[in-house]
């Protein structure tokens, strides 16, 4: 049963304060300003037994991610299509308010809400990965393994998931006679779009970009969205107690459609330098 | 891939495309629940129940500022066309929480320190739509357990098939269309509490398709009122 | 006497704009009045509230209430007072301060499913409500038939000063013992309590319905075959 939990820091409350009033001059307890990100640091490939993989810091939050690609059977309902799982694993060194066991509640929609924005932006040629429609597939795995816990996990893994992929090479499967056998040659995975998180949260009637542990800790709402390379909305999730006002969420989408951006590029770049090297 | 709209401007269901499938809703409907309602929308047969605020169990959950606010959010096994298993599945477990937080912002949890209210949602029959119909139904067994609340909680979805923006999609219009949009506000307080998404939209499109939820969630709510009406109706008459 | 206004309300609904005190299961934002519950909102001059339809019962010092020990530790009895909070009963209050938990035995005084009425001596957002069983008419009680209504009915069961309750208990020749909480005692003659019982059951399902008091003492006439008075008060 949902329950909420509390799962970072004890906010006392002169440092809410200060940070609600830091806000109210433009200024964060970072530095940064209301609509910056922290630094984004990608290393791509780095775990060479995955058929992809990246590792992200956001600030202080670390995030890795692998993905493997499989033989599998289709779904009935999609038999000439591949087949996309997103996992996610925040590991109890990552945080003292995490334990060993199954997925909470928090971690199962992190990878549900990183899923969608994969699954729903179309990001990748899902008819492309159909080896034997009705019969063998390729089965996508990505599994996200969270190292440090500072906020904005949502964005962190999304990033690591969308690097991870474009850089991801698996043999390609060939049909022999009845059966299905891997072949030595690499196959690329058939990315159609870059699909960018943008996470906004509502600190009293304040707007901030990537938040952190301590404004995650404080803040009233979170929306995350998702955009595509024609800067389309993708995916959108409302998250935490509080509310927005629809005004509030139509100018966020602004502010969030402009930041996608900015990150794409990031991510081009980063993929770009990893392929070369 | 199938015609969802046709050369009419017609759905499958022969709806028009700002048109929401019959809504019936009744409220006060379990003797043991603290607060009861049952939707009927579309094919969605969904059973809301509330116990609270009560005793929190275990007591190291317990909030010593508010309530503690649980939710869960269940489908029977047969409510589909494949048999669900009834174990919670990743999706039931994350709409457990969306709802919980689309409910949240309108009940006065810190007037109950160190209780729980505790929201079952059993849904008996599956259609697009459930977790809207099963926040307008929670909302109305809330109120019906006489919990406080600044505001009535009311959901609808629209989505975009066949390229157009449309209100309330059935379970056929969610699988084969483009995009799924719920939304669930307060309608007296001007706030969203619940806002997901998924599938392709241009700027102009969301704005289009989140002013229609908007909409529509006006129109609900006039029937989940009518229910509480209804339900109030029927506790002070029976003797 | 200022006329009251009265109206259905669902939680959110505005009841007011103006001037005006919020009294009881309402909010105020900005200038409108707004409520809180399913219920009839009512304007009594300046004063707005609203009686609402549910609900469990909420711990009010002085409250007397009629309780049921559920639990016994060395130093206290636990007390289900049909709300979100066991109420406790210091071992104290029953033995005097001289109690000692080598000693006193908790289950001599009171046992597991006993009764009482009780008054809340303490309580607040921090700690469960205290019971208190010493005073007048506080203590165990020993006999009688024990209905449980919703609490926010209690108003309605003790009417005006008290003429509901009294008008029940002179037509059936039972007395009735009400806690704040909807726990309620009726004792009398074994015959004459299913009569109360029933009156005081139609008093919980038409509390909001117009011409209560004149509706139970038409019911009272019908069911004894004579007519009960039931008291006037000025302005009715």
């Amino acid at each position: 049963m949902s329950a909420a939990e509390r799962k970072h820091e004890f906010v006392d409350s002169l440092r809410r304060r200060q940070i609600i009033d830091g806000l109210s001059l433009g200024k964060r307890t970072d530095g940064r300003g209301l609509t910056d990100y922290r630094e984004l640091k990608m290393e791509i490939g780095a775990i060479v037994k995955a058929n992809g993989s990246a590792m992200v810091h956001l600030g202080n939050t670390i995030v890795l991610v692998g993905v493997k690609v499989n033989l599998g059977t289709p779904f009935p309902d999609t038999p000439d299509e591949g087949i996309l799982t997103v996992n996610a694993d925040v590991l109890p060194i990552a945080s003292p308010y995490e334990e060993p066991g199954p997925p909470d509640e928090d971690t199962i929609e992190l990878a549900r809400v990183v899923d969608r924005g994969i699954r729903e932006s179309h990001m990748i040629d899902m008819s492309k990965l159909a080896i034997q429609p009705g019969k063998k597939v390729y089965s996508v795995f990505i599994d996200v393994t969270v190292l440090d816990v500072d906020g904005n996990l949502f964005d962190a893994v999304s990033y690591a998931a969308v690097a991870a992929l474009m850089t991801t090479r698996f043999k390609k499967a060939v049909v022999k006679g009845d059966e299905v056998i891997q072949s030595d040659k690499m196959m690329e995975m058939p990315v159609k779009t870059i699909p960018v998180s943008i996470t906004t949260a509502k600190i009293g009637s304040h707007t901030i970009l990537d938040p952190d542990g301590i404004e995650e800790a404080v803040m009233d709402a979170r929306l995350t969205t998702t955009f595509d390379s024609a800067n389309r909305l993708c995916a959108t999730q409302k998250g935490g107690e509080g509310w927005f006002t629809p005004e509030e969420i139509l100018r966020q989408m602004d502010i969030a459609r402009v930041k996608a951006k900015e990150i794409r590029s990031v991510i081009k770049e980063a993929v770009k330098n990893a392929k070369k090297s | 891939m199938t015609e969802l709209i046709d050369k009419n401007n017609l759905r499958v269901d022969g709806r028009k495309l700002d048109e929401l499938r019959p809504i019936k809703m009744q409220v006060g409907i379990l003797k043991n629940a603290d607060g009861s309602a049952y939707i009927e929308w579309g094919k969605n047969k969904i059973i809301a129940g509330v116990y609270g605020p009560k005793e929190c169990h275990p007591k190291h959950m317990a909030l010593p500022d508010r309530a503690l606010l649980k939710c869960r959010y269940h489908m029977a096994p047969f409510s589909v066309d494949e048999r669900k298993s009834p174990q919670p599945s990743r999706r039931e477990i994350e709409l457990s929480k969306i709802i919980r937080e689309a409910l949240s912002p309108a009940i006065l949890l810190e007037e109950f320190p160190r209780t729980a209210i505790e929201i079952y949602i059993e849904v008996l029959q599956s259609d697009g739509g459930s977790r809207v119909a099963s926040i307008t139904a929670a909302s109305a067994a809330l109120a019906d357990a006489g919990i406080p609340m600044k505001d009535l909680v009311v959901g609808c979805a629209v989505g975009k098939i066949d390229g157009k923006i449309v209100a309330d999609l059935s379970d056929i219009e969610d699988k084969e269309g483009e995009v799924d949009l719920p939304v669930a506000c307060m309608p007296n307080l001007n706030s969203v509490t619940l806002l997901q998404s998924d599938g392709p939209l241009s700027k102009e499109e969301f704005k289009k398709a989140f002013k229609l939820a908007l909409d529509k969630c006006r129109y609900v709510y006039d029937i989940q009122r009518k229910a509480l009406l209804e339900g109030y109706l029927a506790k002070t008459k029976e003797a | 006497m200022s006329k009251i206004r009265r109206k259905f309300v669902v939680p959110g609904d505005l009841i007011v704009r103006g001037d005006y005190k919020p009294v009881a299961n309402v909010y105020r934002e900005g200038n409108s009045i707004y409520s809180l519950k399913v219920g009839l909102s009512e304007i009594e001059g300046r004063r707005v509230r609203v009686i609402p339809l549910s609900g469990r019962y909420a711990p009010r010092v002085n409250d007397v209430v009629v309780g049921i020990i559920t639990d016994i530790n060395p130093y206290a009895w636990t007390v289900d007072i049909n709300s979100f909070f066991s109420a406790f009963l210091p071992a104290t209050d029953v033995f005097g301060k001289r109690f000692s938990p080598e000693r006193d035995d908790l289950t001599s005084r009171l046992k597991l499913k006993d009764v009482i009425l009780a008054q809340i001596i303490s309580f607040d957002r921090s700690k469960d409500p205290m019971l208190s069983a010493q005073g007048p008419r506080l203590g165990p009680i020993r006999g009688g038939h024990l209905v449980k209504i919703s609490p926010v009915k209690v108003p309605r069961l003790i009417g005006r000063k008290g003429s509901m309750t009294r008008m029940i208990e002179e037509a059936t020749g039972t007395r009735i013992i009400i806690g704040q909480n909807g726990y309620v005692v009726i004792n009398g003659p074994p015959e004459k309590i299913p009569l109360a019982i029933k009156s005081i059951e139609m008093v919980e399902a038409e509390a909001h319905l117009a011409g209560l008091t004149e509706n139970i003492q038409n019911f009272l006439s019908k069911s004894l075959g004579r007519k009960i008075e039931s008291e006037k008060f000025d302005g009715e």
